[in-house]
């Protein structure tokens, strides 16, 4: 299995259950939680379907290119069902069969793992679902997000990419996967992850460990911090202060992974960060209430297969 | 048909967090039960089950209705609903009316408390059906269950601790009608996943009494500790198979039997190389990661291999072993990162940086601490005869591990970490071997250190933390105990007590304070004053533990605590003492002599001459014995030597006599007699 086979499948498997395919939202983020497809389309009323794959940025994790196991971004295929259907749990296995998963030789199991951002003022209870005793999985019912009650409640999968095609391969280090196979007039030539991947995650490593300069990450956290409130207060505009919170959570990793953060500080940072993103949540809560006539009638009475 | 049925109820839900089964399923069967006792009449134990999926209880044989139930009713007096003709008024029709009777059926008797006779109506109420009041009461008691974190999902506002997607309820061979969030109760339920890959329909249960036959044949053993039994069986049976023992992890058992619908163990194996890791490293990383038991050799040596939990019966290809094994060797391969990142640092270079690691907000950072545990360990050292330079030594590297990466990982081998990074360093046995063990003891009956520098240790690092939140009025109240400072104490006054260490707590205590100088922010007093409780409930609590009667503890305490040798060898001599004859006879005397003394001032020299009878100079001889400084135990053989001259004392001289001067040398003589039992215990408590 090929890393762009797995994200097809599971494309495909998502879009014939009635979600809209998304794609990632070109801003540096921690998890694919924050992408405004999930993050505005958790909050609301409206019936929300969207599966996407979102290519995650960790500083911490980056480990230079070494460590089998661990890299500074991965990709997360992620799921979101508003509101969460009663079969959530079967489609998820349904969708395992479409990875290629015989449930009849594995051991399935959803242990217990709540979800919380703080950065996001999100949290839900749900699980991290163990295929033979790793986690491929992570399964949240959404109940705040933005510091709002989620009303209808979203359920989100989150699929580790990586990690599930290390799985389903046998293979032991993340740079070994086959991201896919490009095909010329003179032959196939399959392309490894360490191919694509490797030096960037020397790079990234390096810079977030090494050579961020921290005065610039501190100031660029204040810019980024006051420009979010301008568009926010001074104009209403929820989206692209939005976009300002999102870069300070990365600024704020970043000098995290270089320890730059003490324990004392760090709650006071990660609340300066809610404080937008929750501001941005309301301001979008208001405006979609105010267009409230705008909802889209259902396309057709199909039924989506479940 | 049998005149009592059998109540089944099965709430269905998608995984439950293991934590909450057990707390959920205890409380809905008091609730259950309450209403039995209530509503039914009955006393009946309810049966629990819990899985992933589900809770559920059984209780067979209840009636099929409640009893009838008969009440009466009093109304106005007789004069007032019949009139001078014995025709019935309008207040004795409406009386009739009122309770829906004929008036013929109203009787007129003279009830308890009244003062004439009134008009009275029996009424009977047919006892309802027990279907009817269970299909009102379950939904009652299932919807006012304490659910910690509490969900809602869908479009609903229902809330539960995950969703509920089937309801089962029987009740004999009917369903208890209800529903819960849209749920209808129903007389089948779902069996394991695997299961209903084959049999798409739900799982009949056709009788409450078949309902762990009905499940197991659908894959599931829905009783707790039945799945535990069986993991712990095929886990001796698995280790015994690799040539080892497992290594006992009863919470681990615990967890593993909450999570599985369906027992079953897995052997998996790890590369050898990863042995290089400490014992206790692959011991917390298997458990905590992979919820994997270990396996030893009789040396107490890990073995290459490890035990693991899978919610099917087998493992047809081999997946679960494999992918087990794949993922705790990545597991183990961080833990391995972790482990060589740690060691290119010596352990004690980190010391700076616990500058930046804060203890307590009050108190100061971690490198704050460890200086003021250096200086007690010091102060304990030279009071014990022991050698003071290691003592700062060990004080100082104790907390580093709390920066390295293996400690980040897994908190809980904090202090193990930092001795084996040391003994790596080769650093002196009795150095690491302090370190690893100045957490201990862990737990109430977990082990304390074995070596006098990792007791040193142990004791100046807890008693640092208690005397410090006390000196900033962080003091444990009622139940309220946040910072664990009473597990912290009973620690200090555990290893004192065990090693039997002449070290006064209190004074120790004294100078735990002076560390925290300036950071106090309560009055030094106040504060040893809080101590001083403090330190003698956690003695008090030792003594019990030690397994002294509640008599001994008691009148031992109030002759003195803060020397924890001479307490432990008074109540081991009074427990002995206790069975001898003469010790009943004594305590009386020594209660009556406490008694005589109550009101009478404190002072006076005895006078022996003044002494007349000779059961009175014989206890005047004997003083000299009493008072002198002989051992312990011989104190209390002189004490019993006591017991008949003071009961023949007792019975021929009356203390409070009319000569003034006579009567002060006979107290006199009492005072110094008390005074010489309270060297051993205050016989006044002695119940």
């Amino acid at each position: 299995m090929h890393i762009q086979e797995l994200i097809s499948r599971l494309q495909h498997f998502w879009a014939d259950r009635g979600c809209l395919i998304g794609l990632p939202y070109d801003l540096e983020k921690g998890a694919g939680t924050m992408n405004p497809l999930t993050f505005f389309g958790a909050l609301g009323p409206k019936p929300w379907n969207v599966a996407y794959v979102e290519p995650s940025r960790r500083p911490n994790d980056g480990r230079y290119g070494e460590n089998p196991f661990r890299v500074y971004k991965h990709l997360q295929m992620q799921v979101i069902l508003k509101p969460s259907p009663a079969k959530v749990q079967e489609l998820y296995i349904q969708s395992l069969e479409a990875m290629g998963v015989d449930l009849r030789q594995h051991d399935l199991r959803f242990e217990e793992d709540n979800w919380e951002a703080p950065t996001l003022g999100a949290w839900g209870v749900g699980w991290q679902v163990m295929l033979d005793g790793m986690e491929i999985s992570q399964f949240t019912y959404f109940q705040q997000v933005g510091g709002m009650d989620c009303r209808p409640v979203a359920a989100e999968i989150t699929y580790g990419i990586e990690r599930i095609c290390m799985f389903l391969t046998g293979i032991d280090n993340i740079f070994d996967l086959t991201w896919g196979e490009v095909k010329t007039d003179d032959g196939v030539f399959p392309v490894t992850y360490r191919q694509v991947r490797q030096r960037e995650e020397y790079e990234l490593s390096a810079y977030s460990f090494e050579h961020a300069d921290l005065d610039l990450h501190w100031r660029m956290f204040e810019a980024f911090e006051r420009e979010g409130w301008r568009l926010l207060k001074d104009f209403g505009h929820f989206l692209s202060g939005y976009e300002q919170a999102l870069k300070m959570s990365h600024t704020f990793n970043v000098l995290d992974a270089r320890g730059a953060v003490s324990t004392t500080e760090r709650p006071g940072i990660i609340k300066r960060i809610r404080d937008l993103t929750c501001g941005c949540a309301r301001a979008y809560v208001a405006h979609s209430e105010a267009e409230e006539q705008a909802v889209p009638a259902p396309v057709q009475g199909k039924e989506v297969r479940a | 048909m049998s005149d009592t049925h059998s109540l089944l109820l099965e709430i269905h839900c998608e995984e439950i967090p293991a934590r909450f089964l057990a707390p959920l399923c205890g409380e809905c069967a008091d609730g259950i039960q309450a209403f039995l006792r209530d509503t039914l009449k009955v006393e009946r134990p309810v049966e629990r089950f819990y899985s992933p999926r589900k809770l559920a209880w059984r209780v067979l044989d209840l009636p099929l209705a409640q009893a009838d139930q008969s009440e009466t009713q009093v109304g106005p007096p007789q004069r007032m609903c019949l009139d001078a003709n014995g025709q019935p008024t309008q207040t004795g029709l409406k009386f009739a009316e009122k309770w829906g009777v004929a008036f013929g059926q109203v009787r007129f008797e003279q009830p308890t408390g009244k003062k004439e006779p009134c008009a009275v109506v029996t009424l009977t109420r047919a006892g309802r059906p027990t279907l009817e009041l269970l299909a009102e009461a379950l939904p009652r008691i299932i919807t006012g269950l304490h659910v910690p974190k509490a969900m809602r999902w869908g479009s609903s506002e229902f809330q539960f601790v995950r969703p509920i997607r089937n309801l089962l309820c029987r009740f004999g061979d009917q369903v208890v009608p209800f529903q819960l969030d849209g749920v209808v109760t129903g007389a089948s339920t779902w069996g394991h996943r695997l299961f209903h890959l084959d049999h798409p329909e739900p799982v009949a249960v056709p009788r409450a009494e078949a309902y762990e036959s009905a499940l197991e044949a659908a894959g599931i053993v829905v009783g707790c500790p039945e799945r535990r039994a069986r993991l712990e069986r095929q886990i001796h049976a698995l280790a015994a198979q690799a040539g080892g023992r497992v290594v006992a992890d009863e919470h681990l058992l615990d967890t593993l039997a909450e999570i599985v619908e369906i027992p079953t163990i897995v052997m998996g194996r790890f590369p050898d190389s990863f042995l290089t890791l400490p014992k206790e490293v692959l011991v917390t990383s298997l458990a905590e990661h992979q919820k994997a038991f270990c396996v030893e050799n009789a040396a107490g040596e890990l073995l290459p291999c490890f035990l693991t939990a899978a919610n099917r019966p087998d493992d047809p290809s081999g997946f679960v072993q494999s992918g087990n094994e794949w993922v705790l060797r990545a597991r183990l391969y961080d833990a391995r990162f972790f482990f060589e990142e740690d060691r290119k640092q010596p352990l004690r270079d980190r010391l700076e940086k616990l500058k930046h690691l804060t203890f307590q907000r009050e108190l100061g950072s971690y490198y704050d601490k460890t200086q003021r545990i250096a200086a007690l360990c010091e102060a304990m050292a030279s009071s014990l005869g022991l050698d003071g330079t290691d003592g700062r030594l060990v004080a100082q590297a104790c907390k580093c591990d709390l920066v390295t990466l293996m400690v980040g990982e897994f908190p809980e081998l904090q202090g193990i970490m930092g001795g084996e990074y040391l003994k790596r360093e080769q650093a002196h046995d009795k150095v690491w071997r302090a370190v690893k063990e100045h957490y201990q003891p862990i737990s109430a009956d977990g082990p304390v250190p074995a070596t006098d520098l990792g007791a040193i240790l142990a004791i100046a690092d807890k008693l640092d933390t208690v005397a410090g939140c006390f000196a900033v009025g962080l003091i444990p109240t009622g139940s309220k105990d946040p910072l664990a400072l009473r597990r912290a104490g009973q620690g200090i006054v555990r290893i004192l007590f065990e090693r039997d260490w002449n070290l006064n707590p209190m004074r120790v205590a004294a100078l735990a304070l002076q560390g925290v100088g300036a950071k106090a922010t309560s009055p030094a007093g106040a504060t040893l004053e809080a101590l001083e409780a403090f330190f003698r409930d956690r003695v008090a609590h030792q003594l019990e533990q030690a397994g002294y009667p509640g008599a001994v503890r008691r009148s031992a305490l109030a002759a003195g605590w803060t020397d924890l040798v001479d307490l432990k060898a008074r109540c081991e001599a009074l427990s002995a003492f206790a069975e001898d004859p003469r010790f009943q006879s004594l305590a009386q005397s020594a209660k009556r002599i406490g008694n005589i003394l109550k009101d009478e001032p404190i002072g006076g020299t005895l006078d022996v001459q003044a002494l007349r009878e000779p059961q009175e100079r014989v206890l005047a001889g004997l003083l000299g014995d009493l008072e002198g400084d002989a051992e312990r135990s011989s104190l209390l053989d002189n004490l019993a030597e006591l017991a008949g001259p003071l009961e023949a004392f007792f019975a021929a001289v009356m203390v409070k006599c009319e000569d003034p001067v006579l009567r002060a040398a006979r107290i006199a003589l009492l005072r110094r007699l008390q005074g010489a039992f309270l060297r051993v215990a205050d016989f006044s408590l002695w119940q």
